[in-house]
């Protein structure tokens, strides 16, 4: 039976969290830590043994290669046991550990989709500042180990602008806001196509927040366990960290009515097992102020995410940029903040305006411009926005046409991979 | 060690995702695909939230195998013997599949270890299902009653168009897979595994495991079988699965290892190959890394060009 008459695998890797599932559904099937958990006690041993017993090396290459874990159950590992050590094969949005990514896309198809990947056309993602290398690297490995019958590479804001694209009406020209985990991206998008020169990135992103709001615990004083303290100021991040309109007037609500703004984190103390409790206070707010006055938390970075996001369309080609200010699509798990579209919207509605007054002004107010419409869209699906537009994509008949197939790579190899035509169903 | 484990991950995790927010009044529709061309589809709708719909597409058979009403031999009254009152078969099945079943969410039982049990069990549809017909055999095997009315030959669907073959007699019961792979590294990968498979079978600590034979020309037992059945790539290899291997609980294992054999070998022939690449990529890096240090003038150039000139041509 022909591979494209089944539902194509959708696989979003990202710095922090992994989206899989199949092509036609709106939510993956999973979404897992990108993170791998590998034995290397094995090597170790063997190293210390004499050179002559190389089958003992070998086997203990081998078995290394064979236990590990990913996702959840990585993570769940490495804190039970010392013998396993955790890669992160994904830094910054950029693949920097083939082999770790290897072996977390073999358990992803085999023990999470349980698909034989012979049978599927395969979607990936990569952020849009990859180099071409990496994507002949991951058509290699799609194609040699999986043997995919085909294998599309989309730069991961396109596919979030086409999930905006059904939800609401068929634009492919708009900027998508990507906040991840580890990469934060500005991408103007026309047409389907990114213009690349003016893609903006912001040093900021999920990591950053948490980190900070760990900072901002440990300042504090709270009693967290030390060694858990990153995951908690994560959770408390992702349940409780809301955008606020102005800092001080938030820091006044807070200190006015304590009660109702301080929460409370319930944990248990991974080593001995007791219960402890904390307050979860300011970094609330101060959290995702990251974004709007980097300053607080860097001082290597001071513009804030609106700046770049006006910078970033200033710098486009002039015709496009009117309907870039009116579709600017939120994506990834770190705008998922409450209000934070708001926010964004309104500083930037702010800028613009500034700029058309000055301009005004410059004239002498004899020419009165049109006001320039700017429109944040959020939707439910922000958190997996990619996987969704990846799965529409995909669903689409044009779809497997605009695949490279296995013939064409055995044909002209890797270099195929560098370039992934923009198809119908994308513009 | 990698097994494939017998229930599906996703409708396993999916029931129990359901079970937990079942007030929460949300529909759920969902189609994905496993190995050997299972398909699936889940549904709920609003009208009952209680009421969960199974469906299973299975994989083409062959024209030797056999299948009655869409099913293998035997599967309605596994699934009747393994669920109880908790699943109904829809008749006819959704449109495209060859298997609804109807999941009552509040005919579960109470008591919490026995509900995952079962709902484990159905997770396992596949198993039960597709290894319907290979579990009667093993079964009769296990009380020692092979019926006389059987074949000499039985021919069993595993993946789409392709089936295993069996020789039950009285006392065990041989089991043939003739091995087919698509891509010409998997046959040579798959062929050597086979043949370490079977040599690996013969170190002590395996005595009791069922004995196993490979061989590139189809065995004696498959004679009578069609010729499109014969032709294969990665050879033949053969168990002999005594009383002793289905007893009590071994028998769910057995069917499974046995009806799954095929994705095992090509998900070992995978996990080899990213292996060797993992080595190929040390490899090159390595000799990347001694051809920058045999560059000439590479000691000269350092100390005389900025820093930002040097990474460049690291790189
Ligand atoms: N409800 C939430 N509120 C705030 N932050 C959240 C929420 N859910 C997830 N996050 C954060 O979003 C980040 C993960 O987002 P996402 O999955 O989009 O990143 P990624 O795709 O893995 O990374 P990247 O795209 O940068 O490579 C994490 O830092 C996580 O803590
Ligand atoms: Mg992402």
């Amino acid at each position: 039976m022909d591979p494209a008459s089944r539902p194509a695998v959708v696989i979003d890797s990202g710095t922090g969290y992994t989206k899989m599932g199949f092509a036609g559904n709106v939510e993956p099937c999973y979404i897992v830590p990108t993170v791998v958990a590998v034995n290397e006690s094995f090597l170790n041993q063997s190293r210390s043994t004499s050179k002559a017993s190389w089958v003992a090396q070998h086997n203990a290459g081998v078995m290394a290669d064979l236990d590990f874990f990913i996702g959840d159950e990585a993570l769940e590992k490495s804190r039970s046991s010392s013998t396993y050590n955790l890669s992160y094969p994904i830094s910054h949005g950029q693949v920097d550990n083939w082999d770790s990514m290897e072996r977390f896309w073999q358990q992803c198809i085999f023990n999470y989709l349980r698909c034989d990947p012979e049978d599927h056309y395969f979607l990936l993602t990569e952020s849009p500042l990859t180099a071409p290398e990496s994507r002949e690297y991951t058509g290699e490995i799609m194609f040699e180990t999986f043997n995919v019958p085909g294998l599309y590479i989309a730069v991961n804001s396109v596919l979030a602008l086409a999930a905006g694209y059904t939800t609401s009406k068929c634009e492919m020209t708009g900027v998508v806001v990507d906040v991840g985990d580890g990469a934060s991206h500005v991408v103007p998008v026309a047409e389907g196509y990114v213009i690349g020169s003016s893609i903006k990135s912001v040093p900021i992103a999920g990591k950053d927040v948490t980190l900070f709001v760990q900072q901002l615990m440990r300042e504090r004083g709270e009693n967290v366990p030390p060694e858990d303290s990153f995951d908690v100021a994560r959770k408390v991040k992702e349940m409780y960290c809301y955008t606020s309109s102005d800092i001080v007037k938030e820091f006044n609500k807070h200190d006015k009515e304590p009660s109702k703004y301080i929460k409370q984190w319930k944990g248990i103390k991974p080593k001995t097992g007791a219960p402890y409790t904390c307050d979860i206070g300011y970094e609330r707010f101060l959290g995702p102020e990251v974004f709007f006055n980097p300053e607080i938390y860097s001082s290597d970075f001071s513009t804030p995410l609106p700046v770049v996001i006006d910078k970033c369309i200033q710098s486009a080609p002039i015709d496009t940029r009117r309907s870039l200010y009116k579709n600017i699509v939120l994506s990834g798990g770190s705008t998922m903040f409450k209000d934070f579209h708001r926010r964004l919207q309104r500083d930037i509605k702010k800028i613009v305006d500034a700029r058309l007054l000055a301009s005004e002004a410059r004239v002498g107010g004899e020419v009165k411009s049109q006001p320039v419409e700017v429109n944040v869209v959020s939707h439910p699906i922000q958190r997996y926005a990619v996987w969704f537009g990846g799965s529409v994509l995909a669903s689409t008949p044009e779809f497997f046409g605009a695949c490279h197939t296995k013939a064409e790579y055995e044909e002209y190899g890797a270099s195929i991979c560098r370039t992934n035509p923009v198809f119908k169903g994308m513009y | 060690m990698i097994l494939l484990q017998s229930h599906s991950r996703f409708l396993l995790d999916t029931l129990l995702n359901r079970l937990q927010n079942i007030e929460k009044a949300v529909e759920l529709d969902y189609h994905w695909a496993e190995f050997d061309d299972l398909r699936y589809h889940i549904q709920v709708t609003m009208k009952n939230l209680h009421i969960v719909l199974i469906s299973v597409s299975l994989p083409t058979p062959p024209p030797e195998t056999v299948f009655l009403s869409g099913l293998p031999a035997g599967a309605i009254e596994a699934i009747k013997a393994a669920y109880g009152s908790v699943v109904q078969i829809l008749d006819p099945p959704r449109d495209g599949f060859n298997l609804t079943l109807k999941l009552n969410l509040s005919k579960l039982p109470t008591d919490e270890e026995y509900k995952h049990a079962l709902l484990v069990k159905i997770a396992s549809v596949r198993e039960v299902v597709l290894g319907a017909p290979l579990r009667v055999i093993l079964k009769q095997l296990a009380s020692r009653t092979v019926a006389s009315y059987i074949d000499p030959l039985v021919a069993l669907v595993h993946r789409p168009k392709e089936s295993f073959f069996l020789i039950p007699q009285a006392e065990k019961v041989t089991v043939v897979f003739p091995m087919r792979f698509k891509d010409s590294i998997d046959i040579v990968l798959a062929t050597s595994f086979l043949q370490e498979f079977v040599d690996a079978r013969r170190t002590a600590g395996l005595n009791n495991a069922p004995y196993c034979m490979w061989s590139p020309t189809p065995p004696l037992e498959l004679k009578g079988a069609p010729d499109e059945a014969l032709s294969v790539n990665a050879g033949f290899i053969t168990f002999v699965i005594l009383p002793r291997h289905v007893e009590g609980k071994k028998l769910d294992r057995t069917v499974w290892s046995l009806s799954t054999f095929h994705a095992y070998v090509s998900y070992h022939v995978k996990c080899s190959e990213g292996f060797m690449h993992t080595r190929m990529r040390r490899r090159c890096r390595i000799l990347i890394e001694a051809l920058d240090r045999a560059k000439p003038g590479m000691e000269n150039a350092r100390m005389q060009l900025n820093r930002s000139f040097k990474r460049l041509v690291c790189h």
